[in-house]
C-alpha cells in the first residue's frame, strides 16, 4: 500500500542535523531522511522567514530556483524547479523576505568531503500571516518535544513494545524512528538540542521578531568532517593544465547533450577515470577550476562553466 | 414432498447449534433463497436435479443442498421440517445436505423458534464481522433518520443511522420501523451484517427484535459525537471509522478539485460530456475540493462538497463560473482554491473509509481552528529545561 507520506513537523535545526538516510527498496519506493531526534522524513512542512529566491537554473527551459528558509533554530535551502511550477512561481514572486510555509520533500546530498547538504524540494509554498507562522512553529516544537520524549522513553525502557505505545496513541512510525535515531546517532546530545528549541518557543510567544533571512548562498550545510587545511597550491604545471583542458572538454561534451544543460559530476568522474585519470586527480582538478572560477557547481552534483 | 411421516424425535436442532460431521439432524427452517440446477453425471451423462440456497430459523442462516428434490413446492418463504440432514463444513461454516435419507415435510411459520434475542450471545461492536448473525448487541443510537428508497417497483422507507458502544460504532439500516430515537439505549437481536461501500453495516428487518435497555455501560452520545480529534496515524491504523475526528493543516489538493460537471441522474462526475453509466448527458456544474489534511503523523483526504468548498474558499459556484468565463482555464480555479486553503488549520468530523490510497473522509463538519499562541508558548516552554 502506498499511503501518502506525512509531512513531518520539524525545525530547520533538525533538518540541518540529519545525515542518515534510509533507502526504500523496490520500484518507486520512498526514501527517508532520518534525524537524530526521531523523525523519518520523506515529506516535511517548515515555517519561517523565506528569503527571495535566486535562479540556479541555466536557462528558461531548465528553470531552478533556490531560497532559504530561516527559523529561530537554523536555516534550510528550499528549491523548486519546473516540475513544481506552482511552488517555483511562489518562490520567484517574492522580492523580500517574508513569513512563509513550505511543504516539500527532503533531499540529502553528501558531498565529496563528507559534507551533507539538506534541502527541501518545495511542493507547495505560501506566505503566512505572522500568527500562522508562529502557530506552525508551535506545532514543530511540540512534535519535536514529543519525539524527544519518546526517544528518552525507549532508551530508558527498551522493553516497551510498539503495541503498548500504540495503545497510548503513539504512531508506530514514530516508535521505529526513535529506535533508528538511537541506533544511528549514538553520540548526539539531545538535551542540548532540546534547550535550543527555547529560541523557537520565544518566537511562538512573540518575544522575538521574525528571523532575518538574507538571500544569497544558503548556509544549510552541516560539516561533519572538516578536511585538513591545504598548503597553498604551487602554480599548476603543464601536465596539470593538460588535465584541466581534458576535464573542460569532457564537461562541455556532457553538458552539451544533457537535458538540463549541466554536466553530471558522477558522469564526469567516471568518464575521466576511463581515460586514466584517478578520482583523486579529478577532485584536485575540479577544486582548482572552481577556485579559479572556471567551473561552478550551482546544484550539488551538477557542473557548468562559470 | 416425499414421505411425510411423523417424526420420532420432536426436538429440532437450531441452525446456530449445528456441528459439522453430524448426520441425521432434525431442523426447522424457512427457505430464504433457493435456486434449482441440474448436475450432469460424468459416468452416463444422466442429469440429476439439485436445489440449493439458504435456510434460516432466526438463529442463523446456512447454505443447503438438496439432491433429487420434489419437482415443485419449494420456494422462497417455504417453512419446512427436515429429518436426517447431514451437516458438513465449508470454509469454516456449516452447510446442510439433504439426501435420499432425508425426510422433509412442510411446517408452519408459527413453529419457528421465537426470537427474543436473550438466547443469543452478547457481542460488542468491535467484535462484529460479516457474515455473523444470531447475536445480541447493546448500543446507543447516535442518530437515526428515515430515507425513502426504491426497491424494484416498491418505494420503501429505510431508517438509517449509527449505533455505538464503548468499543466502537457501526452504521445500521433498518427496513422495519422500530421508532428509534437518537440518544436512547437499545438491545438489538436478530440482525445481520453486511459490507456496504467498504464499511460494515448492521441490517435490521421485521425478524429483528429491538428493546430499550438501561444504559449504564454505554457511552454518552455527546461524548461520542464530540470526541476530541485522534491522530491521523491512529485513524489510518483503525481503517477509518463511522465518526472520525481529526485536526491538521491543509498541505495539498488532489484532482479533481474545483469546478466539476455531474450527471443529472446519478451525480457522477462527467468527463467530456459522458457519464460512465448514463452516456451523453448535459453535465451540471458543481464545486468540490479533495483536501489533503496532514497532522504530522499521517495524511488523509477530505472530500469537501459544494457547500464546504464555497465556505472554505469564500467563492460561490456562480462566482467560480464567472471567473472561468474570464479566464477559460479550469486549473486556475484549482490553484486559487489551493492558495486559499494551503496551511489552513482544520478540524474535520465525518465518516472515514480506507482503501489502498489511505483514508478518505466524507465530512459532516469542517471547522477552522484557532491556536492560542500564548498558551502554546507556556505549555512548550515548560517542557524545555532552563540553563545548562
Amino acid at each position: 500500500m502506498a499511503l501518502r507520506e506525512p509531512a513531518w513537523r520539524v525545525t530547520a535545526r533538525e533538518l540541518e542535523s540529519s545525515l542518515e538516510e534510509e533507502r526504500g527498496s523496490g520500484e518507486r519506493a520512498a526514501g527517508y531522511l532520518l534525524s537524530p531526534f526521531g523523525a523519518r522524513m520523506n515529506r516535511v512542512v517548515v515555517a519561517g522567514s523565506l528569503s527571495p529566491a535566486e535562479s540556479i537554473g541555466r536557462d528558461e527551459s531548465s528553470a531552478f530556483w533556490r531560497a532559504r528558509l530561516s527559523d529561530p533554530t537554523g536555516a534550510v535551502a528550499v528549491t523548486a524547479g519546473s516540475f513544481q511550477p506552482r511552488a517555483m512561481a511562489q518562490l520567484r514572486a517574492a522580492r523580500e523576505s517574508r513569513p512563509a510555509m513550505v511543504v516539500g520533500k527532503v533531499h540529502l546530498y553528501r558531498g565529496r568531503d563528507g559534507v551533507g547538504y539538506v534541502s527541501v524540494r518545495a511542493e507547495a509554498v505560501r506566505s503566512l500571516a505572522e500568527g500562522e507562522e508562529r502557530a506552525l512553529l508551535a506545532d514543530a516544537v511540540r512534535q519535536t518535544l514529543d519525539r524527544l520524549d519518546l526517544i528518552e522513553r525507549v532508551e530508558k525502557a527498551p522493553s516497551t513494545t510498539e503495541s503498548d505505545l500504540r495503545a497510548e496513541g503513539v504512531p508506530t512510525t514514530w516508535v521505529r524512528a526513535a529506535h533508528e535515531a538511537l541506533r544511528r546517532y549514538p553520540q548526539v546530545d539531545r538535551a542540548a538540542f532540546r534547550r535550543e528549541l527555547g529560541a523557537a518557543v520565544r518566537r511562538v510567544a512573540g518575544e522575538s521578531g521574525p528571523v532575518p533571512s538574507e538571500s544569497g548562498r544558503p548556509t544549510s550545510v552541516t560539516v561533519t568532517h572538516v578536511a585538513p587545511p591545504r598548503a597553498p597550491a604551487p602554480p599548476p604545471t603543464a601536465a596539470e593544465r593538460a588535465e584541466e583542458s581534458v576535464f573542460l572538454d569532457l564537461l562541455d561534451e556532457i553538458a552539451e547533450v544533457s537535458v538540463d544543460g549541466y554536466a553530471d559530476l558522477k558522469e564526469v568522474v567516471s568518464r575521466l577515470e576511463a581515460q586514466g585519470l584517478v578520482p583523486d586527480r579529478v577532485e584536485t582538478v575540479l577544486s582548482r577550476l572552481e577556485e579559479e572560477g572556471v567551473v561552478e557547481e550551482p546544484i550539488v552534483g551538477k557542473l557548468r562553466r562559470a | 414432498m416425499s414421505t411425510p411421516e411423523p417424526f420420532a424425535t420432536p426436538n429440532e436442532t437450531r441452525l446456530r447449534d449445528l456441528r459439522a460431521g453430524a448426520a441425521g439432524v432434525l431442523i426447522l427452517a424457512r427457505v430464504v433463497a433457493v435456486e434449482r440446477r441440474e448436475i450432469t453425471r460424468r459416468s452416463d451423462g444422466g442429469r440429476r436435479p439439485l436445489l440449493s440456497g439458504l435456510l434460516s430459523d432466526g438463529t442463523a442462516t446456512v447454505r443447503f443442498t438438496w439432491w433429487d428434490p420434489p419437482r415443485d413446492g419449494i420456494e422462497r418463504g417455504t417453512v419446512l421440517r427436515a429429518a436426517g440432514v447431514e451437516v458438513r463444513e465449508f470454509r469454516g461454516r456449516p452447510e446442510l445436505t439433504f439426501s435420499w435419507k432425508t425426510r422433509v415435510e412442510p411446517a408452519s411459520a408459527v413453529e419457528l423458534p421465537k426470537v427474543t434475542g436473550e438466547e443469543f450471545p452478547l457481542r460488542q461492536v468491535r467484535e462484529l464481522a460479516p457474515p455473523e448473525e444470531g447475536f445480541r448487541l447493546r448500543a446507543r443510537v447516535l442518530r437515526v433518520q428515515p430515507k425513502t428508497v426504491t426497491v424494484g417497483e416498491d418505494r420503501r422507507v429505510v431508517h438509517e443511522g449509527l449505533l455505538a458502544d464503548r468499543t466502537g460504532s457501526i452504521s445500521f439500516s433498518s427496513w422495519s420501523d422500530f421508532q428509534l430515537v437518537a440518544g436512547e439505549a437499545i438491545q438489538v437481536a436478530g440482525g445481520y451484517l453486511r459490507t456496504f461501500r467498504g464499511r460494515q453495516q448492521l441490517v435490521l428487518d421485521d425478524r429483528s427484535v429491538v428493546s430499550r435497555v438501561e444504559a449504564t455501560d454505554l457511552p454518552d452520545p455527546a461524548e461520542l459525537l464530540r470526541a476530541g480529534p485522534k491522530t491521523i496515524a491512529r485513524v489510518e491504523d483503525e481503517g477509518g471509522g463511522e465518526t472520525v475526528a481529526v485536526e491538521g493543516i491543509v498541505v495539498g489538493l488532489l484532482p479533481p478539485s474545483g469546478l466539476v460537471y455531474r450527471c443529472p441522474t446519478c451525480r457522477r462526475t462527467v468527463k467530456s460530456g459522458i457519464c460512465r453509466v448514463h452516456g451523453q448527458v448535459e453535465g451540471q456544474p458543481d464545486l468540490r475540493a479533495r483536501i489533503v489534511l496532514d497532522d504530522g503523523t499521517g495524511a488523509l483526504t477530505i472530500n469537501a462538497g459544494r457547500a464546504e468548498t464555497e465556505r472554505l474558499w469564500g467563492v460561490t459556484l456562480a462566482e467560480a463560473r464567472g471567473r472561468l468565463r474570464e479566464q477559460p482555464d479550469p486549473t486556475i480555479l484549482e490553484e486559487q482554491i489551493l492558495e486559499a486553503l494551503l496551511g489552513r488549520r482544520l478540524r474535520v468530523r465525518g465518516q472515514g473509509t480506507k482503501d489502498d490510497f489511505g483514508v478518505t473522509v466524507q465530512p459532516e463538519s469542517i471547522e477552522a481552528v484557532e491556536i492560542d499562541l500564548d498558551a502554546a508558548a507556556t505549555e512548550l516552554s515548560a517542557r524545555i529545561p532552563v540553563g545548562r
